[in-house]
């Protein structure tokens, strides 16, 4: 009876050690969340996020993955709304750890997603999202940026509306997080310029049909229409500005996130001459936007665009983590202060040490064609703005119109 | 109609609306016809519709409500899920086949918009032309009183429910593609138009045709008018409003029969 016991326990432990050998063998992994839109107004920029993660995982794997881990990414879709992204991040960090999280699209959502970086202590890389709370009155040190958020847009483009296409402008705004910080601060980076302000308005998030909105436009008389929209938004704004012909009346111009350059050919007749702020254009001869752009094409077979900063985000994350020689959060945020990476999607990048906003370069495009065509270059130094950690940065703001005579 | 008909509230409604967008996009594809799209692509939804019908609406016309209403909350799901496994997530373009502008009342107004009040008014047109005039409409109306008699009298009535919903999935599809070029398309697209659908049939009276031609009349009329007083956002405040005290003063909404919702 002994002996068939034994049998029975020696062939147990056989079977336990040929089934976890495997197991025993396989190379650590450390986990990255991809949180993003995967479906409605954002899906599009979720989309390219998530191609810029998987393209840097895959350069990281290949050369032994971080500190000695493969890094596995695990995506979630955050419905584009604050809820479901909170949800998707507690279970990314607490069921999944992740030790890096990107994301998310909307900047709504990205403040209700700082909260649980910050609670749970998790690196946070944010690049498509640009309301101005995230480096200011929402900031935490875990949390990252490499997209030029509304202040830095709104200094790169009043100054060139102001100087080259018109002192007259209406704001016209997604009426959510994003859309107002956009608003909010063109307004006064124009009036600070010494534009005027003849009109704004928001419209909601997801908005149908904008023709209500455009005969308040027309009677406000502007000799520009300043666009604060993303995604499909935008898309449906240009289609309807368009067939009223309103495209042809006035100059237009917009925010970095506006239209994503994959969507410019379908909408090349409404777009032309549009004014778009981007750091990248897969249309720009900069040597290093040419370079990621390649590199971008010969693996997903399209042009890279804006939310190719995720590439970037996962980058610096791993380099700060082989700096701090540990996925410690506090070790692995001190590490990212001032760290400059050469080789980004635009070139040489580097975060600044006091609201860990990446300073960068900003481009002016013109639509000519379905194509954003390069016409001037912004200095990151000269838009970025002084640091307002713990500032409220609409202190004294009003929406107010201030009549000129 | 369709409730009236089959007592089914049909969810999947907006999602017939979405695919005739897409069915559009796809003859446009292959023809380069808008013209040649709005009349293929509904022929294309409503033989699926009918498909629809016959597979999953037919088993449970005998079952509590509730079932119609919950299968076709999923038939929705699987529909737009499968629209966008299909053609994918981003959004889509159709070029208008009418364009222009023409100035009308100070502003400038587009020509498709303006073919868009024609069109839909001959629809509206024939549509009950269809149900007066027509032995098919009558016997749809007859069905609505009672089907069961319809029966009796040799009438094939769950041929005549397959057709009545191929032919509402031809109507929905006809709006989504003739929308296509305002609106854009995405998958999404029916979720939100079927919210001002119900407002509209509820407001009319459920089953009654020209109530919700009404209805339709007023919640637009009101968009607009208040959109010129307050800020468009708020319309859809005070469109609510007015389905709470029309419900609130008629609860049946303007031409509601007694006893649909009961």
């Amino acid at each position: 009876m002994k002996r068939i016991a034994s049998a029975v326990v020696l062939t147990t432990v056989a079977a336990l050690a040929v089934v976890a050998a495997p197991a025993v063998s396989q190379p650590k992994v450390v986990k990255i969340g991809d949180l993003g839109s995967k479906v409605g107004v954002f899906e599009g920029y979720g989309k390219y996020q998530t191609m810029g993660i998987q393209m840097a995982v895959e350069e990281l794997n290949a050369k032994g993955g971080v500190l000695g881990h493969r890094i596995e990414i695990l995506s979630e879709d955050d419905e584009t709304k604050p809820a479901p992204a909170v949800r998707k991040a507690e279970k990314l960090i607490l069921q999944d750890d992740v030790k890096l999280l990107v994301g998310v699209v909307s900047s709504g959502a990205t403040m209700a997603v700082m909260d649980v970086t910050k609670k749970h202590k998790t690196i946070h890389w944010n690049s498509v999202s640009c309301a101005e709370f995230m480096r200011t009155t929402k900031f935490h040190k875990y949390y990252f940026s490499n997209q030029p958020d509304s202040r830095m847009q709104a200094n790169g483009l009043a100054k060139y509306i102001v100087d080259k296409m018109g002192k007259r402008v209406y704001i016209f705004y997604t009426d959510y997080a994003m859309g107002q910080s956009d608003g909010r601060q063109f307004k006064t980076a124009l009036e600070k310029l010494g534009g005027e302000v003849v009109g704004v308005a928001g419209a909601p998030l997801d908005t149908k049909d904008f023709s209500p909105w455009f005969g308040a436009i027309n009677q406000a008389a502007p000799e520009v229409l300043f666009l604060a929209f993303a995604g499909t938004d935008s898309l449906r704004l240009m289609t309807q500005l368009h067939s009223f012909g309103m495209t042809r009346k006035y100059k237009l111009a917009g925010i970095d996130c506006f239209l994503l350059q994959q969507d410019l050919p379908s909408i090349a007749e409404p777009m032309e001459g549009f004014v778009q702020l981007n750091h990248f254009s897969a249309y720009n001869p900069d040597k290093s936007m040419q370079a990621f752009n390649a590199k971008f094409r010969k693996r997903f077979g399209v042009d890279a665009n804006i939310a190719a900063g995720a590439y970037d985000a996962v980058h610096f994350w791993a380099a700060a983590v082989e700096k701090a020689a540990s996925f410690d959060p506090d070790r692995v945020a001190e590490a990212h202060e001032g760290m400059c990476r050469e080789e980004t999607h635009i070139g040489r990048q580097c975060i600044r040490k006091e609201d860990h906003q990446v300073v960068m370069d900003m481009h002016l495009y013109q639509v000519k064609g379905g194509k954003n065509i390069p016409i001037a270059r912004i200095a990151g130094t000269d838009s970025i703005g002084e640091p307002m950690v713990g500032r409220d940065p609409v202190e004294g703001f009003s929406w107010e119109i201030k009549k000129k005579n | 109609m369709i409730f009236g008909l089959l007592g089914v509230m049909n969810f999947a409604h907006g999602e017939l609306y979405m695919l005739g967008a897409y069915a559009g996009i796809a003859v446009i594809g292959v023809t380069h016809s808008f013209w040649v799209a709005l009349i293929a692509a509904p022929l294309l939804v409503a033989a699926l519709g009918a498909v629809t019908e016959v597979a999953t609406l037919r088993p449970l016309y005998r079952r509590e409500p509730l079932y119609g209403l919950i299968l076709t909350f999923g038939l929705a799901l699987v529909f737009r899920e499968g629209a966008r496994q299909i053609w994918g997530g981003d959004m889509r373009r159709v070029l208008p086949p009418v364009t222009g502008s023409t100035p009308l009342l100070g502003m400038t107004y587009p020509n498709y918009r303006l073919f868009l009040l024609g069109a839909s008014s001959a629809l509206l047109l024939l549509i009950w032309l269809f149900f007066t005039r027509t032995r098919a409409g009558v016997l749809v109306r007859a069905a609505v009183q009672d089907a069961e008699m319809l029966d009796g009298l040799g009438v094939n009535v769950p041929r005549l429910f397959t057709l009545t919903f191929a032919g509402s999935a031809a109507l929905a599809a006809l709006a989504g593609l003739l929308l296509a070029p305002v609106f854009t398309v995405y998958p999404q697209m029916g979720v939100e138009m079927i919210l001002l659908a119900f407002i509209v049939v509820i407001l009319g009276g459920m089953g009654s045709m020209g109530g919700s031609v009404v209805a339709a009349l007023v919640i637009g009329t009101a968009q607009s008018l208040f959109s010129l007083w307050m800020n468009p956002q708020r319309v859809a405040i005070a469109i609510f409003a007015i389905m709470i005290v029309v419900l609130i003063v008629r609860p049946r909404g303007f031409f509601g029969r007694e006893g649909v919702l009961e």
